[in-house]
This record gives structure tokens, sequence and C-alpha cells, in this order.
């Protein structure tokens, strides 16, 4: 406060020495103990109870820690909604996999679509295709079994040498080449 | 004198031990209700219901000095209620006259004390632009004579905060003072 505010200090004076006079207090005593008269009855152990159990609320450190842990949990709470609706977003781009639909795809593409299965970590890209877990099983399965067999062709032509001349006349003949698997 | 022995018979429910209480508290009450409401009845109300909510919660006084603090922590907290129920009030804007009444006023000296209607309408000429808190505090420190460590317990707001409102109301009113009278 600045010195210079002088007449300041006369009116705080003024005002406290002029204090305000309540009178004769008789009529609030009465007032008061009307009041408690009536309500003694009321006061039970439950408002006792209440009171023993959230009383707390009325302190100031403990009323403002509560507001900053409500707006930290509401924080959070926002913070982990975003990250579950990433997450669905992310999830729902991936086609589920699971046994009532079927393969809507053309035989010609099952190649294709084995490599990214595998690449993909046993998921599809999403819009490509629709097959169920137990529909890619056995397309593994037959897809080893094609590789073995494949394999046993490839042993039996190779200790052959006159099936090894007639297949390489025939593939001439036709014009293709062998492909490899 | 409020001591421990009047608040340790009162919490036996002697209706006669609160009268004194209610009689050696009700002025301490009423002072701040009044300052802070500038209405007698409404003050009157607070000492009141202050005076119930002492009754109610008198177990949890240990000392007599907390029930000091504790009484004043009541009475603001109920003026503060009374405060944010009544409708807002209009700018209080003294006229020319109403300030050379003042200046009158301070000329005359401490010894003439004023009266309740005239307190009333210096401290809401004064304090119309000030918060509650801000007013709270001029009122408990500057009016009260308290410190600012009890304005502190009593307010609910830190130490450094109630210096700053102090300042704030301080000036306020300076600034009125300096510019009319």
């Amino acid at each position: 406060m600045k010195p210079e505010s002088e007449k300041y200090q006369k009116i705080i004076n003024l005002l406290k020495e002029s204090g305000p006079g309540l009178g004769s207090t008789e009529d609030i005593e009465r007032v008061v103990i009307r009041r408690i008269s009536k309500g003694n009855y009321s006061r039970s152990w439950f408002s006792d109870t209440i009171d023993f159990l959230f009383s707390w609320v009325y302190i100031v450190w403990v009323r403002r820690a509560l507001i900053s842990a409500s707006v930290i949990l509401v924080f959070i709470f926002i913070l982990q909604q975003g990250v579950i609706l990433r997450r669905i977003d992310m999830l729902s781009s991936q086609t589920i996999l699971n046994n009532r639909e079927k393969v809507s795809t053309q035989v010609d593409e099952i190649d294709k679509l084995f490599i990214e299965y595998k690449n993909w970590g046993k998921r599809f890209p999403s819009k490509t295709i629709t097959i169920s877990e137990k529909q890619m099983q056995e397309l593994l399965e037959s897809v080893n079994e094609l590789k073995l067999k494949y394999k046993d062709l490839e042993s039996i032509i190779d200790s052959d040498p006159e099936l090894q001349k007639m297949i390489q006349k025939k593939l001439n003949e036709n014009n293709r080449l062998k492909i490899n698997l | 004198m409020i001591d421990l022995q009047l608040i340790e018979q009162c919490r036996g429910g002697n209706f006669n031990n609160f009268r004194k209480l209610v009689e050696l508290t009700s002025p301490l009450v009423y002072s701040v209700a009044f300052r802070m409401l500038g209405d007698e009845d409404q003050a009157k109300d607070v000492v009141q219901e202050t005076m119930v909510t002492i009754w109610q919660k008198l177990k949890k006084i240990k000392t007599a000095e907390v029930y000091k603090t504790w009484i004043y922590r009541i009475t603001v907290n109920k003026c503060y209620d009374k405060m944010r129920k009544r409708k807002r009030n209009p700018e209080y804007l003294a006229d020319d006259l109403e300030w050379k009444r003042i200046s009158d006023k301070i000329s005359e000296g401490p010894s003439h004390a004023l009266e309740n209607s005239e307190t009333t309408r210096i401290i809401s000429i004064l304090t119309d632009r000030l918060g509650k808190k801000q007013k709270a505090v001029f009122i408990l420190t500057d009016l009260e004579g308290m410190s600012s460590d009890e304005v502190s317990e009593i307010t609910g707001i830190s130490k450094s905060s109630v210096k700053a409102n102090l300042f704030h109301a301080r000036k306020s009113i300076s600034e009125k003072i300096e510019k009319y009278l």
C-alpha cells in the first residue's frame, strides 16, 4: 500500500471504530436455542455418520487434490479412448477371419494370396479376400502335399534319363517351360 | 472470553452454557457478516445459522484457539453462500453528495462512530468492485485486524494468495479514495 494514502488509513480507522452493533443477543439466543431444540431429536446417528464419512470434503487441500485427480482421470480416459479407437480403426482395416465366411476369389490368385497371407502375419489386407481359417489350413496342407509330390516327381525324372529326354521333348513341342515352385 | 471449559460444558448438551457461548460469539460473527453482506437482517441470519452449525459440530473443537478460527471460517462460508444466492448487486455508485458526507465523517475523526447504515454504505461504495475473496480478505485483515496466517486459515486460500488479494483490494479502494475524496 502506498504511504501517501493517509485518507485510506483514516477511513479504515473510522470503519474499525464503528464496529457494527448487534444490540441485544437475546433474540438470536432464543431463535438459535429453538432451532437447536427442534433439530436436536432429528440429529441422529445418521447425520453423525454422514459427517464422519464426508466431512473431509470440506478440507481445502483434499478438495483441490480430488479436483486435480478427477481432471487427470478424465484426461487419461480420453487418451485411452483415443488409443482404443485408433486400434479399432487399424483392426477394422484388416479382414477378420472366421469359419462362417467363404472364399470369394479366383483360383488363379491363390498363390499370390498365399504369399500375402504369409507376409501379413496370417492376416489379409482389407478388401482382398474373405476366407475361413479352416479353409486356409486346408489350402496350406494341399500346397505342402503338392510340394512333396513335385519333389517325388523331380527325383523320379532325375533317376530316369529316358524319361527326362521324353519330357524335354514334350515341353519343347509345346513350347513351354518348366515352372519352379 | 471464550475458553475451552465453556466449550466442553456446551458439548455436554447444556443449553444454558450454550447461551453463554452464543452471547460471546454472536458479536464476532455479526461483525464479519455485517461487513461482508452490508445487510443487518442477512447478517443476523448468518449469526443464527453459524450458531446452529457450531452447536452441531462442537465435538470437533479441541482448543479454544481453534474455535475462533473455526467460527470465522463458518461465518465467511455462510456469507459466501448468501452472496451467491442473492442477485448480483448493482454497482453502488456514490454521488458527489455522498462522497462529501463520507469526507465530512472522516474529518470528524474516529470519535464520531458511524451508524450501521453509514458503515454499510461506505463499505459498499469502497468494495463494490472487489470479488468475494478480495472483500473477505480486506474485511478480515484491515477491519477485523487479523494476521495473514489467520485469514489464510479462515478463507482456505494460501498465504501468498491472501497477500495478493489484499494488495488488489487495497489498491482498488485507494484508487476510489484518491479519486473522490
